[in-house]
């Protein structure tokens, strides 16, 4: 097999198909930005993917970088800037389409992710008298992925998960 | 933002025109429905089927919106989309918000 085959064959000794879209941006973290991030992958995985992964994506990639957004903290303002995300931590983001789902990376420059988040979740406390307004995201980020692992480095997060194609496939741990 | 108010005898309907309820806009969505409701005080019938995208942030404006009714106040949802419905059913909130089926035959 020379370097190239061994590149191209798949698992079952078929050639893989070795085009398939990723999509890789940096931007800033401020919600229109991530908005605007959001629609561009839609654009970019409609029709290869299902409706049903692609908003399982969206949902999820949202709440990951608006929470970058959203505890982002005082941060230096430099010149020339999209108005409102000046200084806000700068996000990287990175996915991959595979076999079994999409794979996901991202790195910001933002505060650190609390240990708690990582932790298993549950949903926040609902009373009929006191429902609660917030505390849904990292539940869902966890609900809606697999094999997410977090590390900081050098004033950097790393998060990186996978969005499975089918959930009842979803590995028994 | 856009929300289209009916008012009829007995309800009011609003209807959301925006596409996304997302991060950018659920501060704003919150204090303009939340100001509609409770300018009319009437059942609230909100449609959403032009919404086909929402995270927890509208999530959370969704109950800002449902705590700042008084509880015997009806707020019925309806027209929800794929996407908006899983965000109700994974955080169990569809337990808490009266959410109307969807007609079949209208999307056929």
């Amino acid at each position: 097999m020379t370097p190239t085959e061994w590149q191209n064959a798949s698992t079952e000794g078929e050639v893989a198909v070795g085009r398939r879209p990723m999509f890789h941006r940096v931007l800033r973290a401020h919600p229109a930005t991530v908005r605007d991030t959001l629609i561009a992958i839609r654009g970019r995985f409609h029709g290869q993917i299902s409706e049903d992964t692609l908003g399982r994506l969206e949902l999820v990639l949202a709440e990951v970088m608006n929470n970058v957004a959203k505890h982002a903290g005082p941060r230096p303002v430099s010149a020339g800037e999209v108005p409102g995300a000046e200084g806000a931590p700068l996000i990287h983001l990175c996915i991959v389409q595979h076999d079994t789902g999409l794979s996901c990376a991202i790195t910001d420059d933002g505060v650190s992710v609390p240990d708690d988040c990582l932790l298993p979740r549950d949903l926040p406390q609902a009373e009929t008298d006191n429902l609660p307004e917030g505390g849904f995201g990292w539940y869902l980020i966890q609900d809606l992925t697999q094999a997410l692992c977090y590390y900081r480095e050098h004033k950097r997060n790393f998060l990186a998960f996978c969005v499975p194609f089918t959930v009842s496939q979803r590995p028994l741990y | 933002m856009q929300l289209d108010v009916t008012e009829e005898d007995a309800r009011i309907v609003v209807t959301v025109g925006d596409a996304r309820i997302d991060a950018a806009v659920a501060i704003a969505f919150k204090d303009k429905v939340r100001e509609i409701v409770l300018r009319k005080r009437k059942p609230v019938v909100m449609d959403m089927h032009n919404v086909d995208f929402m995270d927890s942030s509208g999530l959370g404006a969704m109950i800002a919106v449902r705590k700042a009714l008084p509880e015997a106040m009806p707020l019925t949802l309806r027209g929800l989309t794929p996407n908006v419905e899983r965000v109700f059913r994974l955080t169990r909130m569809d337990m808490v918000f009266d959410i109307s089926p969807n007609d079949n035959s209208e999307l056929q």
